[in-house]
């Protein structure tokens, strides 16, 4: 590889981590306010605009959320400052259990960790 | 007349890094609409180093094939002639807008482009979230018509650049409209905020690169409304940061699809068939979504209209709900 390719890819990793520094430093992330429940619906509206959930259950530190449909589970969880959509079969969300006030679910590409008031799971609003 | 005497993009580059900066800063101080999180940011400007890096080792192919073709050319279109450069920049445009339209109705280049899409922001980096697998995916081989046609590989190339320099300023929240005019000539920040949205009804649209004129054309143009404000990424968001599953995990589902297929035709419908397709049809493509969403909004305009007309039978006093 010539020296001047490799000098301009050292000036392009610099450049990007100077870039990526000003955007941390000046913080210019959407505001992500903790989800209440008008917001948790809104958000399943746009997510889930074809189901019907019955039940709702919003994590303890408002990143996320668990919605029930029957046998269905709706998930979202805060990811960056923006939220993830992922469905799972309920059963499997049901079955897991919480440790230390965590909650960590598998799905697909994600592994979210919602925090839970207690360790008690599934909480009295999806039971 | 084989290689550019000057590369548009890499001469652009210093001005890529000072209208991002500007964009955080009026974005930071409230200036106008722009937002950038950090990882996001980071993902996008490291997709744009690696799409280089991509570009150097493959071009090689690229630029050998290109010279094959050119080598056995119709005509030979003289670099210096302006009619040649107009006709360039069209051809050139139009065969963008069948590439990017391709590359979002197969899989199999869909996964190539997913990556420029991933992104639930809409700014400036946004524009540098460029594929690693454009070589592999072959959708270059789109553009060697125009070598075989005459035009000199130098000259396409160097329009190649005009476009992708021009289609940077177009990644912003920041310029809401441009004058009438040019939106309706040209691709802008509002056209292609339609294109990176994932709302049903955006889905689909407004694949120009310069000139929206072929969108127009080909039926695939819709306009941004203020009623649904864009909502950016794809429509499954990505569950992580993680750089090199946004780079291939289109690629690897494909993988995985073919290698669960029971018959010739799932393997070509799940490399070939529109992004989502399933045999039995339990996935979304576009189409579906866009036909649940026109059904949800023939449904909430029939609900809208019962209400307002009075039942019959009913008094005017029941009328006004008093």
């Amino acid at each position: 590889m010539d020296k001047a390719l490799l000098i301009q890819l050292g000036g392009s990793v610099v450049a990007v981590a100077l870039l990526v520094a000003v955007a941390a430093w000046l913080g210019a992330a959407r505001p992500t306010p903790p989800l209440d429940v008008e917001a948790a619906r809104a958000l399943l509206a746009v997510e889930f605009p074809d189901h019907k959930p019955t039940a709702l259950w919003i994590a303890a530190d408002g990143a996320g959320l668990i919605a029930r449909e029957n046998d269905h589970a709706l998930v979202i969880w805060r990811r960056g400052d923006g939220y993830v959509a992922r469905e799972a079969p309920w059963r499997d969300v049901s079955d897991l259990r919480p440790s230390h006030g965590r909650l960590s679910i598998r799905v697909g590409d994600g592994r979210p960790v919602f925090a839970v008031a207690d360790d008690r799971w599934p909480p009295k609003e999806l039971a | 007349m084989l290689k550019p005497s000057f590369d548009p993009v890499q001469l652009a580059i210093p001005f890529f890094v000072l209208a991002i900066v500007l964009e955080i800063l009026l974005g930071r101080f409230g200036k106008a609409k722009a937002n950038y999180e950090t990882r996001d940011t980071a993902m996008s400007l490291s997709m744009g180093l690696g799409s280089t890096v991509a570009g150097i080792l493959f071009g090689g192919v690229v630029f050998a094939a290109t010279v094959w073709v050119w080598n056995h050319r119709i005509f030979t279109i003289p670099m210096t002639a302006v009619w040649a450069w107009v006709a360039v920049f069209l051809l050139e445009d139009l065969t963008y807008y069948w590439f990017h339209r391709i590359a979002h109705e197969r899989r199999f280049w869909w996964a190539s482009h997913v990556n420029h899409h991933t992104s639930t922001h809409y700014n400036l980096s946004t524009a540098l979230r460029q594929t690693w697998t454009g070589g592999v995916a072959g959708t270059w081989l789109l553009w060697l018509p125009l070598s075989f046609v005459g035009f000199p590989p130098a000259m396409v190339a160097i329009q190649k650049g005009v476009s992708l320099v021009y289609q940077f300023w177009i990644h912003t929240e920041a310029i809401k409209r441009m004058p009438r005019w040019f939106e309706a000539v040209f691709n802008t920040p509002s056209h292609h905020r339609v294109h990176h949205a994932r709302n049903a009804r955006y889905l689909d649209a407004n694949y120009a690169g310069i000139l929206i004129i072929w969108d127009r054309l080909f039926g695939t143009f819709i306009p941004e409304t203020d009623e649904e404000p864009c909502r950016y990424g794809t429509v499954k968001n990505l569950g992580n940061f993680n750089l090199l599953h946004n780079v291939f995990h289109e690629w690897v589902g494909i993988g995985r699809d073919v290698a669960g297929s029971k018959s010739p035709r799932e393997v070509l419908g799940y490399v070939f068939g529109p992004p989502g397709w399933s045999p039995d049809g339990s996935r979304e493509t576009s189409h579906t979504l866009k036909a649940k969403w026109r059904a949800r909004e023939e449904a909430a305009s029939r609900a809208a209209a019962e209400e307002k007309a009075p039942s019959p039978g009913a008094s005017p006093a029941s009328r006004v709900g008093t």
